[in-house]
């Protein structure tokens, strides 16, 4: 039920982000500059936080290396090559199937 | 014959529409391989997280928004204050108040119903994409139905990949690490658009402070860290734009500023 009522809380509070600029500002300009510089890291931040928790903490205890990390090495170093999600993405998951199988 | 047949209305919305939507889906198709699979992953990562399926089905159709959903998963899994789940995922959904602003404008002939209705389907991809495609449809209606045909698809692609994780999630076996698709679609995702200096600088603070508070409870290092990489990409972003301003250089709008944001999160 406490799960249920997060991903609620969630939805109403992102429900009420989405409608806030197209509800109440008519001139996106009018947005504050410093609020408008924090929101536009929000992004980068936030997926940054989510990957390298991931990537080096399990579960709050820190991750052995192996496997994850260069497979996360070799898509980082093709999504700056070919600046390709798709690439990045493909490239990441063949390096760590091979990684498996390779027993690291 | 039917009204169909006459080149009439079809389902009682007009043919013009029905080609606008069209147009829409076709503008974000190319989009949409990644909404299944990152609705797959979220399907999969709540059922090994415990969590009751209807309730992760529940989550895509009302919170749409994946990076938030899987931050919920691990504040879960971390036995997390609920409030504290619910506070990170409000912050990482932040971004979206940037897109609302953008899109303002673009909405703002539309009818209250479409507006309320369309506001709870834009993803980051449904958004950057009625962005930039606002000039072709200067025809409020026309506009409508073409932001409605790529945002809805889309969604439901989304749902779709998220019935299919749940089911499959219990039969994954374990030794495939099916959680490594976190970061793996994270960096897919952030790193090709990755350019701006303060973004690099909100990005390195991030992930030194989200290791450095490793030991803090209830993966509280994750709000830690994203809170310190905004305060710090957001002073250096500031020193920046008055260095830009200094030099008469262009600053980003805030459409500008969406639109980038945006595409890191595709």
């Amino acid at each position: 039920m406490t799960v249920f009522l997060i991903f609620l809380a969630v939805a109403v509070g992102t429900y009420a982000i989405r409608l806030s600029g197209i509800v109440l500002l008519s001139n996106p300009e009018k947005l504050p500059p410093r609020l408008r510089r924090a929101l536009a890291l929000v992004a980068p931040t936030a997926m940054g936080a989510i990957i390298v928790n991931s990537l080096f903490l399990d579960e709050g205890q820190w991750r052995s290396f192996g496997a994850w990390h260069l497979a996360a090495a070799v898509a980082i170093g093709v999504a700056l090559w070919r600046r390709s999600a798709g690439w990045a993405m493909s490239a990441g998951a063949v390096a760590f199937a091979l990684l498996l199988v390779a027993g690291l | 014959m039917s009204g169909a047949a006459n080149g009439g209305p079809v389902m009682r919305i007009g043919r013009q529409q029905w080609a606008d939507a069209w147009a829409g889906l076709k503008a974000i198709a190319p989009l949409m391989a990644g909404s299944a699979a990152f609705g797959l992953a979220f399907g999969a990562l709540i059922t090994g997280a415990g969590v009751n399926g209807w309730t992760g089905l529940f989550a895509s159709a009302s919170v749409v928004a994946g990076a938030s959903q899987i931050s919920i998963v691990e504040s879960i899994r971390a036995d997390a204050p609920a409030v504290i789940a619910v506070l990170t995922a409000l912050i990482i959904n932040a971004r979206f108040a940037l897109y609302s602003a953008a899109l303002g404008p673009v909405f703002a002939a539309f009818p209250l119903r479409w507006k309320l209705g369309l506001a709870h389907l834009m993803t980051d991809q449904a958004a950057v994409v009625a962005l930039q495609n606002v000039d072709r449809y200067p025809d409020p209606v026309r506009r409508r139905w073409f932001v409605l045909g790529g945002a809805l698809p889309f969604v439901l692609v989304w749902l779709v990949g998220t019935v299919i994780g749940i089911i499959t999630g219990p039969i994954i076996p374990p030794s495939w690490n099916i959680g490594f698709i976190v970061p793996l679609m994270f960096i897919a995702v952030m790193v090709p658009v990755l350019r701006k200096p303060e973004e690099l600088v909100g990005l390195g603070v991030t992930g030194a402070v989200v290791l450095l508070s490793q030991g803090l409870p209830f993966g509280l290092n994750v709000l830690t860290g994203i809170v310190a990489g905004l305060i710090a990409g957001s002073v250096f972003a500031e020193a920046a734009d008055a260095r830009r301003a200094r030099r008469g250089e262009h600053q980003d709008t805030v459409v500008e500023a969406a639109e980038h944001e945006a595409g890191e999160a595709l």
